[in-house]
Parts: C-alpha cells; sequence; structure tokens
C-alpha cells in the first residue's frame, strides 16, 4: 500500500517511526497528523484556515500511505458534515480548524450532539472575534464548549504540551467512539505552531485499546430482509418527544463525566493563592507556581484539562483546603474561563482575582507579577 | 376519528404495486395529496429495485418537505441539516465507495442554503447521486420565494408577485450543473408529468454513480398544490404549461457509455 | 571575489532561518555585504519580521517585511513583497530562507535570475538544513525519498538537534545519517551547525569529518 519514492516503501519508514518511539523535534500541527495515524483515524475532511493549516498538509501526506482519506472541502460546514457522514458508516473521522471556521463548523457539531454520531475537532485557537489574528488566543473556549443551539453535549480536551496533543488526540478518538459525543482537542495557534520534542508511539505498544468505529447506517446485512432499515433523523414535531430524546442524553452525559474528567491540581491546607489557567497558559501558571514556591510563596495551582465535562467538584474540593484561598484566574481571553470557575463556586466566598488578556500570548513572569501586586478584586459570589 | 380513517385507506394502499423498496409499514406516507415527491419518490424506489441495489443505497434528505422521506424506504436513510444532505453524502461515500449515494433535496436546499455545495460537489465530480425536487418554492416553511420561484409568482415573501429587477429570475440548476461538471457526469431535468422518463433519467442517474463515472443530478419538476393554492387541474396545468415554459426538460449531460438495454 | 548566493531549503522546522541568519552574520563579521531575504510564503509573518530591525543593526541588509507595512495587508499578509523578485540584484552577498511547502524550490521561479544567474561563474547554491529528528527526515531512507522528491541540492547541513534535549551524541548520530545521505545523492555535507555549547564540545569537526559551525538561537525571538 501507498507510493514508494526512489524504490522505498513510505509506510514502512513512516511506521518505523512510531515504532521505534526516538525523541523528535516537531510543530504541534505535525504532532497531531502523527496522532491521528497512530489512532487509526480513516478519513479527515478539512478546510483551510491559518493557524491549522499543517495539520491538513501532514495528514495529506501521510494518509495515502496507509490507505487512509482526505477531502478539501468547500468550507467548514461541508467539512462537518462530510465527517458526519464517514462516521455514520462506520470510519472514524476527523477535522481541524480555527476561529472563523469554527463558527462555521458548530452546525455540524449540533447534529453530532443531536444524534451521538462520534467525531474528533482539533481546535487551535486564533484571535477573535471575526477574523482578527492568525496568531493565537483562548478565546474559544466557550465556543468551542458550548456553542451551537444546544446543550454543549461535548467533551473538550484542553492541552499544555505537544506530548498532550499527542495522546489526547489518540484519547479523544477513543472516548469519541466509546461515549457518541462530539470530542475536541482544544489548541491554541502557539502549541499549533511552537517546537518542541515529543515521543510519538504506537498506542497499542503502550497497551492503549483503540476502540472499534462500528457502522451506524449501513451496518452488515441486507435492510428489510436480515435486518430493519436503519432510518436517522434529528427533527421532532412535539415538544415531548424531543425532551424526552434530550433527558436520556444528558443522563447519558452524566454517567459519561466521571469516566472523562481531568485535571491537575497541587494545593494543600497551607496554599494561600491559587492560580486557576488551562492549556498553554496553564503551563506558563505552573512555571510562575514553582517560581513563586521558590520565594516562599504559599501558591498552588489548578489546570482544568477537561474543560468541557468540567472538573468542578475537584474545583471546590481544592478550594476548600483552605477557607482563606484566594483566586487567580488567568486567560488569553475575557473571562470565558472565569466564568466556568465562578458557576462551579458558586456559593463560596473566597477572594477571586483574574489576569485577563483576550488575544495576547501571558508569560510565567506576567503572572508572577500579577501575583506579586495583587489586590483583592472581588469575590466569587 | 382520523386514525380509523387512516386505517381503512391503509390496506388497499399497501398492496404488490409498491416497490419492494418501499416500507410498507410507513405508507400511506406523510406528503400533502397531489404533491410531487410520492411520485418522485416511487420512480427512486422501482429504479433501487431494478437495479437490485437496496442494500448498497445510503439515503440522505434535506430539511425542507423532503424530510418526511427519512423513512420512507426499506434502505439506511439520514435526515440532515437544511442544505448539508450533499455533504453528509459525499463523506459517506469518500469513506465507503461501494455506498450508492443518494441525496435527495428540494430547491431551497440545493440551489439556495446548500448551493456551494451542489456546485462544488458537481465540480469535484463527487461519485454520488443528487436528486432536487423543484416546486418553485419553500414549502416546509409555508409557501417563501425560493431562487426557482418564477417571474410574477406570489409566495409569502415576495406577494405582490416575484420582482425579477428585485430578486432575478429562476436558477437554472441543471445548466449550471452542466456547465461544471466534469466529463462523466450526469446532468437532467425530469417532470412528475413525465413518469416514464423520470424513471428513466434516474435509472440512469444512479446506473452513472454505479458504473463510477461521476456525479449525477437530476432536477424534477414537482407540485405543491397545498402552497400553489391549486385544485387538481391547476396543478397539473402550472406543471405542464407555466414551470415547463421556465425550465426545459432534458438531459443536458449524459456520459459515453450506454448501459446494455437503453436508448439515449 | 564572487559573490555568495545561498538559498537555505529543507523541511518545515528543519531549521532553515536559523541557518540562514547565522550564515548571514558570518559573512557579515567576515566583512561581506549581505543580503538576507524572507521567501518563507506560509508563514510570512512569522518567521524573520520581527527579527528585521535587530539583524539590519548587526549591518545585514534584511528583505522582509515590516511590523508596520502589514497593517490591513490581510489574514497572513501578502506574503510576497515585490522587491524580492530582483533580491539578487545587490551588490554582496544573497542569503535567502526558503519557505517549506510543496515544491518548494519552484519559488526561485519568482526571483529574477536565481534558476540561472547570469555570468561571473556564479550561481545560486540550494543548501538543504536536515535535523534527524523530524520524523519525515528520521531514517536514511526517508531521508533518500525527501531528497528524490525534493530534487538536486548543492549541499546538506546537519542541523540534528533536539531543543533543549539537545546532546553531543545525537548532533554525532545525525552527521552519520546526514554523510551517508549526501553520499548517496552525490553531494557535499557543508557543516554540522550546533549551538555554541555543543559546537565546542564537538570541536572542529563531527564524527564523519565534516566541519562544525557554531551557531545562535535569533528564533525565539520571532514568534516561534
Amino acid at each position: 500500500m501507498g507510493r514508494k519514492i526512489a524504490n522505498i516503501q513510505l509506510s514502512e519508514e513512516y511506521e518505523g517511526v512510531l515504532r521505534k518511539e526516538q525523541r523528535s523535534f516537531m510543530t504541534g500541527n505535525e504532532v497531531v497528523a502523527w496522532a491521528a495515524l497512530a489512532a487509526k483515524a480513516d478519513f479527515m475532511y478539512g478546510y483551510p484556515i491559518t493557524p491549522q493549516n499543517e495539520i491538513m498538509h501532514y495528514w495529506a501526506r501521510l494518509a495515502p500511505h496507509f490507505g487512509r482519506g482526505f477531502l478539501q472541502t468547500e468550507d467548514e460546514m461541508s467539512a462537518g458534515f462530510a465527517m458526519l457522514g464517514g462516521a455514520l458508516v462506520g470510519k472514524k473521522t476527523f477535522s481541524a480548524t480555527a476561529g472563523p471556521g469554527n463558527v462555521l463548523m458548530q452546525e455540524p457539531i449540533s447534529m453530532a450532539e443531536m444524534m451521538r454520531i462520534p467525531g474528533v475537532w482539533i481546535i487551535q485557537q486564533r484571535g477573535g472575534p471575526s477574523t482578527a489574528t492568525v496568531i493565537y488566543s483562548q478565546q474559544e473556549l466557550r465556543l468551542t464548549t458550548t456553542g451551537g443551539n444546544g446543550e454543549g453535549l461535548r467533551i473538550v480536551y484542553s492541552t499544555a504540551s505537544h506530548q498532550e496533543l499527542f495522546e489526547y488526540t489518540i484519547k479523544a478518538f477513543n472516548t469519541a467512539w466509546q461515549y457518541r459525543f462530539p470530542t475536541f482537542v482544544l489548541g491554541d495557534g502557539y502549541q499549533a505552531k511552537m517546537r518542541e520534542a515529543v515521543t510519538l508511539f504506537r498506542p497499542e505498544a503502550r497497551g492503549w485499546r483503540l476502540i472499534p468505529a462500528e457502522p451506524i447506517l449501513r451496518p452488515p446485512g441486507v435492510p428489510a430482509r436480515d435486518r430493519d432499515p436503519v432510518h436517522l433523523r434529528n427533527t421532532f414535531n412535539i415538544e415531548e418527544e424531543l425532551y424526552d430524546r434530550l433527558v436520556d442524553q444528558l443522563a447519558a452525559y452524566d454517567r459519561m463525566t466521571a469516566e472523562v474528567i481531568e485535571w491537575e491540581a497541587e494545593v494543600s491546607p497551607e496554599t494561600e493563592l491559587l492560580l486557576v489557567a488551562h492549556g498553554i497558559v496553564a503551563r506558563a501558571a505552573k512555571q510562575a507556581q514553582e517560581n513563586l514556591n521558590r520565594q516562599g510563596k504559599k501558591v498552588g495551582y489548578f489546570r482544568p484539562i477537561t474543560v468541557r465535562p468540567f472538573p468542578g467538584s475537584a474545583l471546590r474540593q481544592a478550594v476548600a483546603a483552605n477557607p482563606n484561598l484566594r483566586l487567580l484566574v488567568v486567560e488569553s481571553a475575557h473571562g470565558q474561563l472565569l466564568a466556568l470557575v465562578k458557576a462551579e463556586l458558586y456559593g463560596f466566598t473566597n477572594p477571586l482575582d483574574s489576569l485577563l488578556r483576550p488575544g495576547v500570548g501571558i508569560t510565567a513572569e506576567e503572572i508572577e507579577e500579577a501575583v506579586t501586586q495583587h489586590g483583592q478584586k472581588e469575590a466569587v459570589s | 376519528m382520523r386514525e380509523s380513517g387512516r386505517m381503512v385507506i391503509r390496506e388497499p394502499l399497501v398492496n404488490e404495486n409498491m416497490p419492494l423498496s418501499w416500507r410498507k409499514e410507513t405508507k400511506p406516507h406523510r406528503f400533502c395529496p397531489g404533491c410531487g415527491h410520492g411520485i418522485a419518490l416511487k420512480a427512486l424506489g422501482e429504479v433501487v429495485d431494478e437495479l437490485g441495489i437496496l442494500d448498497q443505497v445510503l439515503y440522505g434528505c434535506d430539511i425542507g418537505c423532503s424530510l418526511l422521506s427519512w423513512d420512507f424506504f426499506n434502505f439506511d436513510s439520514i435526515q440532515t441539516h437544511h442544505g448539508r444532505t450533499i455533504p453528509v453524502i459525499v463523506g459517506a461515500k469518500r469513506a465507503r465507495p461501494e455506498t450508492v449515494g443518494i441525496a435527495y433535496m428540494g430547491d431551497g436546499g440545493g440551489y439556495a442554503i446548500g448551493a456551494q455545495h451542489l456546485v462544488n460537489a458537481a465540480q469535484r465530480g463527487e461519485q454520488i447521486t443528487a436528486i432536487l425536487a423543484n416546486n418553485t418554492l419553500y414549502a416546509m416553511t409555508g409557501g417563501q420565494m425560493a431562487p426557482t420561484t418564477l417571474p410574477g409568482q406570489k409566495t409569502g415573501t415576495s406577494p405582490y408577485g416575484r420582482e425579477v429587477t428585485k430578486t432575478g429570475l429562476p436558477l437554472q440548476g441543471p445548466e449550471l450543473v452542466a456547465a461544471i461538471a466534469p466529463e462523466g457526469s450526469y446532468v437532467a431535468r425530469a417532470t412528475v408529468g413525465e413518469y416514464q422518463q423520470l424513471k428513466k433519467y434516474l435509472k440512469k442517474a444512479l446506473d452513472n454513480q454505479i458504473a463510477g463515472r461521476g456525479f449525477s443530478f437530476v432536477e424534477v419538476l414537482s407540485t405543491c398544490p397545498t402552497n400553489w393554492r391549486t385544485n387538481a387541474k391547476q396543478t397539473w396545468a402550472f406543471l405542464q404549461g407555466e414551470m415547463a415554459r421556465h425550465f426545459k426538460v432534458g438531459e443536458f449531460r449524459a456520459a459515453e457509455t450506454i448501459p446494455a438495454g437503453e436508448e439515449r | 571575489m564572487p559573490r555568495i548566493l545561498e538559498a537555505y531549503v529543507g523541511e518545515y522546522a528543519s531549521g532553515k532561518s536559523e541557518n540562514a541568519i547565522n550564515r548571514s552574520l558570518r559573512l557579515v563579521k567576515a566583512g561581506r555585504r549581505v543580503r538576507l531575504v524572507d521567501l518563507d510564503l506560509v508563514e510570512p509573518t512569522y518567521t524573520l519580521r520581527p527579527l528585521k530591525r535587530k539583524l539590519e543593526a548587526k549591518g545585514i541588509q534584511v528583505l522582509a517585511w515590516e511590523t508596520r507595512e502589514l497593517i490591513g495587508l490581510g489574514e497572513a499578509a501578502i506574503p510576497f513583497k515585490k522587491e524580492m523578485g530582483s533580491a539578487l540584484a545587490f551588490a554582496g552577498d544573497v542569503i535567502i530562507d526558503l519557505g517549506y511547502g510543496v515544491e518548494g524550490r519552484r519559488l526561485l521561479n519568482l526571483i529574477a535570475g536565481s534558476l540561472s544567474p547570469a555570468g561571473r561563474g556564479e550561481s545560486l547554491q540550494l543548501i538543504m538544513v536536515v535535523n534527524t529528528t523530524r520524523p519525515v527526515t528520521s531514517s536514511l531512507p526517508l531521508l533518500l525519498a525527501y531528497l528524490a522528491e525534493f530534487g538536486p541540492v548543492d549541499g546538506l547541513i546537519n542541523n540534528t538537534h533536539l531543543g533543549e534535549e539537545t546532546t553531543v551524541e545525537l548532533i554525532q548520530e545525525g552527521a552519520g545519517l546526514v554523510t551517508a545521505a549526501a553520499r548517496r545523492v552525490g553531494c557535499p555535507v557543508v557543516a554540522t551547525t550546533a549551538l555554541r555549547p555543543y559546537a565546542r564540545q564537538l570541536g572542529p569537526v563531527d564524527r564523519m569529518a565534516n566541519p562544525v559551525w557554531p551557531i545562535e538561537r535569533y528564533m525565539p525571538d520571532a514568534f516561534w
């Protein structure tokens, strides 16, 4: 299978890259393409938008050697709906987008939500609103977690390193095909383009079982002879019919939540200030925490990895560690993470401050400075 | 009682004249009396029977009245979003090429909100069959102006008649698709008023896909007495008269190879 | 004295820009006039632009966008600055940072005279920068396939590194791989390039007897 160049069977060589588990120096976008390959994704449907383009470039380069597919569609709506078509007939499908593309992608995602069609979306956040910048932001948190006309029945992993991009992209395929809710890897332009070392591997070599994709439409057998035909719809005529459907889906989502939520927390009864951040900013926050701890400041750290469903009880537990704990929420958006944090901490009276820099990167030094100049601005509720 | 009334007429309707690919449990169908969808879908069912492809078909329908066909057949189906049936079927066909993909839609779905999908699927030569019912208006939402509304035709959003200087002339769909689709495409306009021709075009369209020649597209001139506010005679007159004058029935693109036993 | 005309090519994120900058600075230090040209058409806004002023202060003439020129130019800016078409029309050395991408070498079609420079024995040298920790160039067969697809080059540079995880052994492994590939395609290894501390440990030549050129990192001052 695949092409030979200079009499070299590239598929075997590429397999070798995964098998050898060497450290590789890569950009985040490339890592995602390799992760999709390792996760045995079947098909990518995509539309160009910066800063995710190299995901398509590398997938388009790698996929033909493994009999996997790529289609560049006419827009993100088409890419998203084509994903659903592929998933319905039993293939593992994915796409990658950002910014205005993420806005258009919400339409097919809402259909996936309603019909429990699995799929994986990689979001490399760029500045917003509108076309804004191709560079970076964390302004697509709200859109990715709860966009669309519905209840946001999705799983969103927010990554902070290339190793995480690789591992959570593979995990996202498993989560999507196990629970049949749309699943996202929420990256950003920095993670997309930045270069760092990463270890690629075959998930099987780590004992990870890849959840197989099953056809929802066109399963085996002749319809009306061996089995009933499968007829699917997302339109309901009466309120009660929709309500019953949603009650079932919300219950399924709640059952899943305990199994998928992930977070990192470093907090103790001595912690006086808790830094709360997600994604690449959490990496800066972690570094700031370590620097401040070295200066003798009692600073803790909380990072949701699943920003949807949100690890609310873990956050509440962390905050409850010390009744006088202050919080500092840090994000490259104007209060999108902050809103989630506040909602989860309803009833708590701990002082809460924030460092909000929409569309702009945040360094550890800036966080340290904010901590040093920390003044109490508001309480949680 | 309406239910018992349905029961009375149900028995004689479910009979051996129905295509095998029709799902009898969902008949009588949900379309209005005099609607053209039933005729187009009967022809499609018969063609699927004749081609013996029931187990290969994946049928997608749009939002609009076409969605009422979501459980119409004995083959697998997916009701999608408005205008998005083509990409769903394209995605499935690309992922599993042995599928016979059929995207069924109305003129609003195909020519307005989903026009970019029709244009690009045709241009790429996607190996699917798109069937579009043209009834000159948006029916399910209560009769608004569509790209296909005739000059002077009154609709909910053109209450004084379509003014071509402000809203253009009826879109010529097959002509558009024929102009951009690559070699091997099949493009035709049929009408529910010519049943045998309709069947023949649908069969050629599906055969074109099965043979792997390329994209196939059939616009079907259809009827909407409910929104046209026409009785049976007026409905027929509008279809065969005014509509036929604006929309030329026939084949616009046909593959070079004709299946054995078929005349052009 | 003939001019030095070099274009740095190779796989995405292999270190083309870093090498082009360092090469230019070396030439300036040797008292030569140097023009550095940013021809990365994929990410024009991100490569040399943020460094332009800094490099100009060091005496290099930089042909790249300036931040103020990019206001209102669109999403990723118009990538091809019109002055670049005559980039080689310069009384001095010209170093081109050629962006990655499909048929990257064809970008040279946009530069007058680059494919068949006129007279004086000058010709544009295509130098491919290779980091063997980049997955698509991480084995000899992959490297040979990459070179076969790219087409002929005039020399290879071993720029193998792993960011902060770089070791001398890793650089030496890269040198072995790059040298083996160079022998197979019949071109020289121009050098092994490494950050100064590693270069010091490597000595004047690597284990394959290729010269070692110490380099400084400039790209962290860019976006990436």
